[in-house]
């Protein structure tokens, strides 16, 4: 039997095979990611971090999704039995579809294949893109994937049939659709540079010119900013504030749903930075500046493996880098959270906008850093001259306030319990039930 | 149109799903089984729940969700909008025309936000 292998044919094999070869990649860098988070966190607070398991605790994660796996998978009462199996399996499937569309390469002459495979198989000058999708509006297609994941949030919310996950899930997609929006004017800015939806073009860009960091360094900063917040990460870890709301919208969920969960947020955080690295940090480029030399686009196996080694490195530096800020910044208070999406970001995209479809109305498109950093000064001139709130920060004195327990004769409304002597519990009286 | 770039984003659609479910349900098989009476009592810091979960909640949820949505839906407008303004020779009368469209556009949507901030839709406090 003999057949024609057709150029697309042997594409829509090589995308096949990267999918599988890269969702097997990220499933076990998730995994390690949740291992170098726990040193990372180790190190900056000065203590060992899990050294037990195997080599240097090399094998961590292994034992840690194997104890997942054992655990019993416990359905408390009340839950919505559908939608609460249904959350973790959203949020995981659908933080898995972001990935396919990006570029991790170029694009592998098949004629310099080993063994001389090319020739056997009639592969001679035909060319296979290394991406998974090749679709043409593959940036449309992964900020609509990524907000996704607030399906996932808000049914885990909802179904548990407990106060604190409800309470997660309503501020965890509240602050995921509000982050949204300046990430999409962020893009905006970025593709009005660029020119193009597709990624593969966008790298190309890229590679012939500056880096869009250096050229949109205001609307990187507000994109870097909403990834964090997309993927519920500190300090935007709203969702899941220990000190207050326990576990967030997984508070109710045991083994290997709650592991999906967190498989999520490390599936999440990849897929963005390697959109940042793609948006941002010009793919596989390793020339930040529109002269001298850059990777060539087209090459052997040795040449597409190595564009894949700089965009991984870029990525990981990227996660990395969140996994710092984690254990360097305070949360934020949720209405802090909200302001800073609504009445800082927001206007502050919308101006990157502004005044890069003006740039490219003028043809200054090599100039446009120079509009970033006039966005910059105009946001600080602007700023003081916004109407303030009054401090929401401000201090309660204790007496005068509905806090006091003292009746101090002032005409302030208390809650009736905590000043009637019926009560207070006597501790005299032995233990005094809770309820 | 050529639907082919699509086929392999089926495929990890398929893939995804799949492993979810084998991974809910080999869990569901190898964990154990253990019923008590208290044990299944919501978590509330050790205290029993009082009251029920499904309560109204702050209508502020509902205002930035519509507010969202205005949003949204404007900026998936201006992608479109960004492609076809790019492929434009700068300066000439058809950019003049497709700046002055998007910054009238974006006007309508900053009056509506200046409206959303005044009436207090961003304040949580």
């Amino acid at each position: 039997m003999s057949f024609e292998l057709t150029p697309e044919t042997v594409q829509l094999i090589t995308s096949l095979a990267v999918i599988f070869m890269l969702v097997h990649m990220i499933l076990g860098g998730c995994a390690y990611l949740i291992l170098l988070e726990r040193k990372l966190s180790s190190w900056m607070q000065d203590r060992i971090g899990p050294n037990r398991v195997g080599p240097k605790g090399l094998l961590q994660p292994i034992a840690d999704g194997l104890k997942f796996m054992l655990k019993e998978d416990y359905n408390p009462e009340g839950i919505d039995r559908a939608l609460f199996f249904l959350a973790p399996a959203v949020i995981t499937a659908t933080a898995m579809l972001g990935f396919v569309v990006i570029p991790f390469a170029g694009t592998l002459d098949l004629s310099t294949l080993p063994f001389g495979l090319a020739t056997t198989l009639g592969l001679d000058g035909m060319t296979v893109q290394i991406v998974g999708a090749k679709v043409n509006i593959g940036l449309i297609y992964l900020i609509a994937v990524a907000s996704l994941g607030v399906y996932g949030v808000v049914l885990g919310g909802w179904a548990s049939n407990s106060k604190f996950s409800f309470l997660g899930g309503l501020r965890a997609s509240a602050q995921m659709i509000s982050y949204e929006i300046p990430m999409g004017l962020a893009l905006l800015a970025v593709i009005l540079l660029a020119g193009t939806l597709d990624p593969g073009r966008m790298i190309q860009g890229q590679l012939d010119g500056t880096w869009y960091i250096l050229q949109q360094p205001l609307a990187a900063l507000l994109f870097y900013i909403c990834m964090l917040a997309e993927s519920n990460r500190a300090p935007f870890d709203m969702a899941e504030a220990e000190s207050e709301l326990i576990g967030g919208y997984h508070t109710e969920y045991s083994s290997m749903k709650f592991a999906l969960f967190f498989l999520a947020e490390y599936f999440h955080m990849i897929t963005g930075a390697a959109f940042f690295t793609l948006l941002f940090l010009g793919g596989w480029s390793i020339n930040p500046l529109p002269w001298g030399g850059d990777l060539p686009v087209q090459g052997g196996l040795l040449m597409v493996l190595l564009q894949f080694a700089v965009f991984a490195g870029k990525v990981v530096f990227l996660v990395a880098f969140a996994m710092v800020l984690r254990w360097t910044l305070p949360r934020f208070r949720f209405d802090q959270l909200m302001k800073l999406a609504w009445e800082g970001m927001i206007p502050t995209a919308l101006l990157v906008v502004l005044v890069t479809s003006v740039f490219v109305f003028l043809g200054w498109t090599p100039w446009m850093w120079a509009g970033s950093i006039g966005c910059i000064i105009l946001v600080y001139i602007l700023q003081p001259l916004m109407p303030k709130q009054e401090d929401p920060n401000r201090r309660i004195p204790m007496i005068g306030s509905r806090f006091n327990p003292v009746d101090d004769g002032l005409e302030v409304p208390r809650h009736p319990v905590a000043l009637s002597d019926a009560a207070i519990p006597d501790p005299s009286q032995g233990p005094v039930s809770m309820h | 149109m050529n639907l082919d770039p699509y086929i392999p984003i089926g495929v990890i659609l398929l893939m995804a799903i799949g492993f979810v479910i084998a991974n809910i349900i080999l869990s569901t098989i190898l964990g154990p089984r253990r019923e008590g009476s208290i044990k299944g009592i919501a978590y509330e810091s050790g205290m029993d729940p009082i009251g029920t979960t499904r309560k109204k909640f702050n209508v502020r949820f509902y205002i930035m969700a519509m507010t969202f949505l205005v949003f949204d839906v404007e900026i998936i407008f201006l992608y479109p909008w960004a492609l076809t303004y790019t492929q434009l020779e700068p300066g000439s009368a058809d950019s003049a025309l497709f700046l002055g469209r998007i910054l009238f556009f974006i006007a309508t949507s900053v009056i509506a936000y200046v409206y959303a901030w005044r009436k207090g839709v961003f304040r949580w406090d």
